[in-house]
């Protein structure tokens, strides 16, 4: 099977090419004004030097920022919202809380759309549906009047209660389409049809808004593929890791902002499951931040809504998006991250030195030290081979930046203060961790980490011992992890409704209608997917106590809806409920606010997992100082090539491994091995064990 | 006490752990109550205590309890002294004077033994549902006179003996409030996040030594009073004071005096609120721990917002008010609906320090509305209360125009119009910027906020707790003052006046129209960029120019 594979990120676009059993990979710029032609770039260079001929390939996979960046860089089309006549200021007054409590002169993000973009229409829909006041037609037809005077590319509509009663804003979409047929239309009950109406309203604006942007691009990333000769199934990577049409991608395109992101944490599940693991922590730490995902019992964790565009990774300072997408935390720590002194202490990010100037050691001009900075005059990072030996590095420069603004103000040798930027970088990954698996009731004992981008592989063993993890595997490939990532992805459709019922007082038949129904939403979406086959169907709901504000995620049973459904569905909550949270209340009743039916069709994939990689002859025999304080200072370590290691010789810490996109550090007490699936496995504390 | 020589990494380490746990705490706590305060509102807060009861570290939640907690450990030591106290105690108090100034508030304070002997405390204060009294809530205002009448009082008591809820003391609490398996239920989940940090606190003593993190704690306490030394000599020694005025206290109430004299000398403050009314008797007096809070708060946020808050922050600053007075009432003078409040204690505190600071200054926030509307529900014969939070704009600062509906002060969300309604008998009718409100300057303050509420229930009655219906807030230097608020029962009948903490029995089909009043505005009008002036009028922020 021949599958080509392309992640389009912010600075390059990654590829890989499954040629049946060989993997071929790929980093080439991105081109953002038109992703389409550094795809095209990527695909040349792949038929010149694998011999890639895109008329033969059986599916092409891909994952893009394109979403994200327009709301990023607020360069999406020009929308206009049309809502419930009294309720013009959802959208800009929002859930009111301040992202950082003690700080009163921050900036809330910048909605997508101004006050002066938003107009009412005289209607009313009761929380239970009931029509209590019906569609204004003159209000509307005035409104219409207004948007087609006011060069808007897309409109939003989301009305109060539209979950529970659509018709008003169909009948909207109908009107606006027959009398503005050139200006695309986003409705809430599609879109996002469940209860709360800021974050609902939100999504379906964050739609309209990057519909243009992203239907051109899929346009033009379709007729170049064309032109190319490929002719296959083409699909895009979306928020929740499930694969999906460009048809469906067009329509529903905030359902891709996550995507890249989400594909890695695919990787990390796939390479995970090929050592043998089913819990997995993904761990991405790139140049400016890290991002952290799970994956339990072989599944990646899904939130129901996330964010778009904080404000200093803080929670609470994005833009809500109310579509499920792999559930990420990312921290202001990574390689760029500045260190600077405070209070007698060490203080590490969030504020980072980016590409430019990047590093003090980049030599373009930084002059603040950095994590990057600190891994080098600790001896982790080779001088003279970076980035695939792109560039070298200046160490000279490093130790001065950090002596001068690190050591001598707390009075530290240069080698401390580099160790202990190292360490409260690693501690801050520590602390959100601890906080994800507190929040979601995680024993990182049970875990796996995964680690992957640019200092991922630094940081990870030293990670995974504070935080208690045994197992550290850094995959192969980690450098296009995002695109390896789609090659084990499955098409996914998923559909949910808002309906608050206390299973106590629920029937059996009352469930059966609720799923059916949904069943009807998936159908409709299936036949935009070109994809005869049945589909396999799954259920989940999110579920509390009565009472309580948060839900959690509660896979639901199988098989037909009978009687005592709901009281398996209770079942199920409280078994999870008390595995996250260790004690459970018997006596209180449960209700289910969110229902969802999730269609999954499986893609067709390469046999096995074990690709074989190209082997280049033996570990040559370098050594390097390197410093590790926890036992003893600086030490003679051992740097080998990755691509040279004997699968299942394990090596003992401390050992450097250098890969051309990234370096591995075993400290003493860790061990590492290759392994014949090509990833390394680092144990962590095999010494302390043996 | 003298610093002696620890390593820079060493501190950081001991000291980021430390504060990792006050927050991990937190992050539990919110994860695991009922209380919809602590859930939605942030309304706890957790810390950590040294053996002497000095607090080290408190988690960035609710400001309320910043004049409380620094305390609390020591109060339960007067009580508890070391001899007192085993493995798998607990001791829970909600004393206005002790805590946090209102009952609701139930700290519980667990002492954290490491090889037989302590080495700290951890603790945690939640805002409870229910504990008795009047009504539902515990935070009546109208007809409370004293404290008696809003509950359940819990001086220091031992709540967890070794491990267990000691069952006697839980069923005098739990047969005096409503909702008791709530109620139950947070004490629990107190306890477990105490437990858990507990054990997180015993790590950090076994890998680093008991000795060396205490002397961690030394060197933390006086390198940030030190820090906050520095940060207040910034401020040109002398006082500034302020003075405002509340509308009432009820229906035909006189006013109430907020009034404050703010004395730097010497990288030390003093906040005096003496001069302002005496203790009234509706429940909305300040005890000293919630002044305290409040006051602390706003030296924070005009000196540094982001400063780790610990005992040794607190040194330099000294919070004070006449006893007896409405800052600084005496027991048994109620305070269940203190939380009006906040907004006020900070309005004074910029508006003296404008004198001092008028770049970080600010014009008076629009204040907000916490009405309740409760009754019987006529579709299930069961109680409800529709208790909402109502916010409003921000005051014009030096750069920028106020913010536009953001919470102020406090920190919590709006409730959804949609929740809301699937909850209770009630249909919002509309939920708008009230254009022209917000006061006029350089840069203008931001706008008050309309809410309709339409009663769909055969009778409720309706409780408002609002303000500054007689007095605008204030704009600075030129700025204007906000437009005052006003609540209208029936705008679309005979649109009558109520005042901004009447209490009124509604009926069927009956519109309570809250309209809070627009932020103050900060410099002359005239200096206003007219590029502003035209996007207001585009945004219909205003609807004419002058």
């Amino acid at each position: 099977m021949k599958r080509l594979a392309f992640d389009i990120g912010g600075t390059f676009t990654d590829f890989v090419f499954e040629d049946d059993d060989t993997i071929h990979t790929l980093k080439v710029p991105t081109t953002p004004e038109d992703p389409a032609v550094g795809v095209i770039e990527g695909m040349r260079h792949l038929e010149q030097a694998a011999g890639l001929d895109a008329g033969d390939l059986n599916a092409v996979l891909h994952a893009t920022t394109v979403a994200t960046n327009a709301i990023i860089e607020r360069k999406g089309g020009r929308t206009a919202l049309i809502t419930t006549d009294g309720f013009r200021d959802i959208l800009i007054i929002g859930r009111q809380k301040r992202y950082e409590t003690y700080d009163l002169y921050i900036k809330p993000p910048k909605p997508l759309v101004q006050r002066r973009d938003i107009f009412e229409v005289v209607e009313r829909v009761g929380y239970d549906g009931e029509i209590v006041i019906a569609l204004d037609l003159p209000s509307l037809d005035t409104v219409i009047d207004r948007i087609a005077e006011g060069n808007y590319e897309a409109v939003a509509v989301a009305l109060l209660h539209a979950y529970a009663a659509p018709a008003h804003e169909q009948e909207i979409r109908d009107r606006l389409r027959q009398r503005l047929p050139d200006i695309d239309v986003s409705i809430s009950s599609e879109v996002s049809p469940k209860f709360r109406e800021y974050e609902r309203t939100n999504t379906t604006v964050a739609n309209s808004y990057v519909k243009p942007i992203v239907s051109r691009y899929v346009r033009h990333l379709g007729e170049a593929l064309s032109t190319k000769g490929f002719q296959n199934e083409f699909f895009i990577m979306q928020s929740s890791g499930g694969l999906v049409s460009p048809e469906f991608a067009r329509n529903f395109p905030i359902r891709i902002v996550e995507s890249g992101p989400a594909a890695g944490v695919l990787m990390a599940r796939d390479a995970a499951a090929e050592e043998g693991f089913d819990h997995v922590i993904a761990f991405d730490m790139g140049g400016t931040t890290a991002k952290l995902g799970a994956v339990d019992d072989g599944v990646p964790s899904i939130s129901p809504t996330f964010e778009v565009d904080p404000v200093r990774y803080k929670r609470g300072s994005g833009l809500p998006i109310n579509t499920p997408a792999v559930e990420l935390l990312e921290i202001g720590a990574g390689g760029g991250s500045v260190a600077r002194a405070d209070l007698g202490t060490i203080a590490v990010g969030p504020d980072s030195a980016g590409a430019e100037p990047g590093p003090v050691c980049y030599g373009r001009g930084g002059t603040s030290p950095t994590v990057t900075d600190a891994n080098l005059v600790l001896g982790y990072l080779d001088p003279d081979y970076f980035n695939d030996g792109a560039f070298t590095l200046n160490v000279d420069a490093a130790r001065e930046a950090i002596q001068r603004k690190i050591a001598e103000p707390l009075d530290l040798s240069t080698e401390d203060a580099a160790w202990g930027i190292h360490l409260i970088a690693t501690n801050n990954m520590e602390h959100a961790i601890r906080i994800v698996s507190v929040e979601r009731g995680r024993d990182p004992r049970r875990y796996a980490m995964v680690a992957f981008g640019g200092a991922g592989p630094l940081h990870a063993a030293k990670l995974a011992r504070k935080i208690g993890v045994p197992q550290v595997i850094i995959p192969k490939n980690a450098g296009v992890g995002s695109a390896v990532g789609l090659l084990g992805a499955d098409a996914r459709l998923d559909a949910s409704a808002t309906r608050l019922l206390r299973l106590n007082e629920t029937s059996g038949d009352t469930l059966r209608q609720l799923y059916s129904e949904l069943e009807v939403r998936v159908r409709k979406d299936l036949r935009r997917m070109a994809q005869p086959d049945e589909p396999i169907w799954s259920r989940f709901a999110y579920m509390r106590f009565a009472g309580q504000g948060f839900e959690i995620h509660v896979p639901l049973p199988d098989g037909p809806i009978g009687d005592d459904y709901p009281r398996a569905a209770e079942a199920a909550f409280r078994n999870a409920y008390a595995a996250r949270h260790r004690f459970s209340d018997e006596q209180a009743a449960v209700e289910a606010v969110d229902w969802y039916l999730v269609a999954t069709i499986e893609t067709e994939k390469s046999a096995t997992g074990s690709i074989t990689v190209p082997s280049a002859g033996t570990p040559s025999a370098r050594t390097r100082s390197a410093f590790f304080p926890d036992a003893g200072g600086w030490l003679e370590t051992q740097v080998l090539n990755r691509a040279g290691l004997i699968p299942g010789n394990a090596i003992k810490g401390p050992t450097i491994i250098a890969d051309p996109d990234s370096t591995a550090v075993v400290p003493p007490g860790d061990s590492v091995e290759a392994t014949s699936n090509g990833h390394l496995v680092i144990r962590i504390g095999a010494e302390d064990r043996s | 006490m003298s610093e002696r020589e620890m390593d820079a990494l060493t501190l950081t380490v001991i000291w980021n752990g430390i504060m990792s746990i006050a927050e991990e705490l937190g992050i539990t706590l919110r994860h695991t109550a009922f209380s919809e305060g602590v859930r939605e509102g942030d309304d706890f807060s957790t810390a950590v205590f040294d053996r002497q009861g000095r607090m080290i570290a408190q988690g960035n939640f609710s400001p309320g309890h910043l004049g409380s907690m620094p305390f609390v450990a020591q109060h339960v030591r007067e009580y508890f002294p070391e001899e007192n106290l085993e493995p798998g105690d607990a001791i829970a108090l909600n004393d206005s004077f002790m805590g946090s100034g209102h009952f609701p508030d139930v700290f519980q304070v667990m002492p954290v033994f490491l090889d037989g002997s302590i080495i700290g405390y951890v603790a945690t204060s939640a805002h409870q549902v229910d504990m008795g009294g009047a009504a539902p809530g515990s935070q009546k205002v109208h007809g409370v006179t004293e404290s008696y009448q809003e509950g359940l009082r819990i001086l220091p008591v031992k709540l967890v003996r070794a491990g267990n809820f000691d069952e006697d003391i839980l069923r005098i609490i739990l047969g005096n409030v409503r909702m008791p398996d709530k109620v139950r239920g947070d004490l629990a989940a107190q306890h477990g996040a105490n437990l858990t940090a507990a054990e997180r606190l015993c790590q950090l003593h076994r890998d680093h030594g008991t000795a060396r993190v205490e002397h961690a704690h030394d060197i933390i306490l006086d390198r940030t009073e030190m820090h906050m030394r520095e940060a207040l000599a910034k401020v040109p020694d002398g006082t500034y004071s302020f003075e405002d005025y509340m509308d009432d206290y009820g229906t035909d109430t006189d006013p109430i005096k907020v009034a404050v004299d703010i004395t730097f000398d010497d990288g030390t403050v003093t906040l005096d609120f003496s001069r302002s009314s005496d203790q009234v008797p509706a429940a909305i007096n300040s005890y000293i721990n919630y002044t305290r809070a409040y006051a602390v708060f706003g030296i924070k946020v005009f000196c540094d917002a982001h400063f780790p808050q610990n005992a040794g922050g607190m040194r330099p600053i000294t919070v004070t008010a006449r006893e007896g007075s409405f800052f600084n009432p005496t027991f048994p003078a109620p305070s269940g609906g203190r939380a009006i409040l906040q907004i006020r204690i900070f309005d004074a505190i910029n508006g003296a320090m404008a004198k001092a600071m008028p770049e970080r200054a600010m014009g008076a926030f629009s204040h907000w509305s916490n009405p309740n509307i409760g009754g019987i529900d006529d579709r299930t014969g069961r109680p409800f209360i529709a208790y909402d939070v109502i916010l409003a704009g921000y005051g014009g600062r030096a750069d920028s125009d106020g913010l536009e509906g953001m919470s102020p002060v406090m920190n919590c969300s709006n409730i959804p119009v949609e929740v809301h309604e699937t909850n209770n008998p009630i249909r919002v009718q509309r939920m708008e910027f009230i254009p022209d409100t917000g006061g006029a300057g350089k840069h203008r303050g931001g706008c008050g906020v309309r809410k309709d509420i339409e009663l769909l229930n055969s009778r409720a009655t309706l409780s408002l707790l609002g303000d500054r219906h007689k007095y605008q807030p204030y704009g600075l230097f030129g700025g204007e003052a906000g437009a005052l608020g006003e609540t209208i029962l029936n705008p679309h009948r005979n649109s009558e006046p109520l005042g901004s903490k009447e209490i009124r029995e509604i009926n069927k089909g009956d519109v309570v129209s809250i309209r809070l009043s627009g932020a103050g505005g900060y410099g002359d009008p005239e200096d206003r960029d007219p590029l502003a002036i035209e996007n207001d009028l585009l945004d219909g922020y205003i609807s004419r120019k002058d």
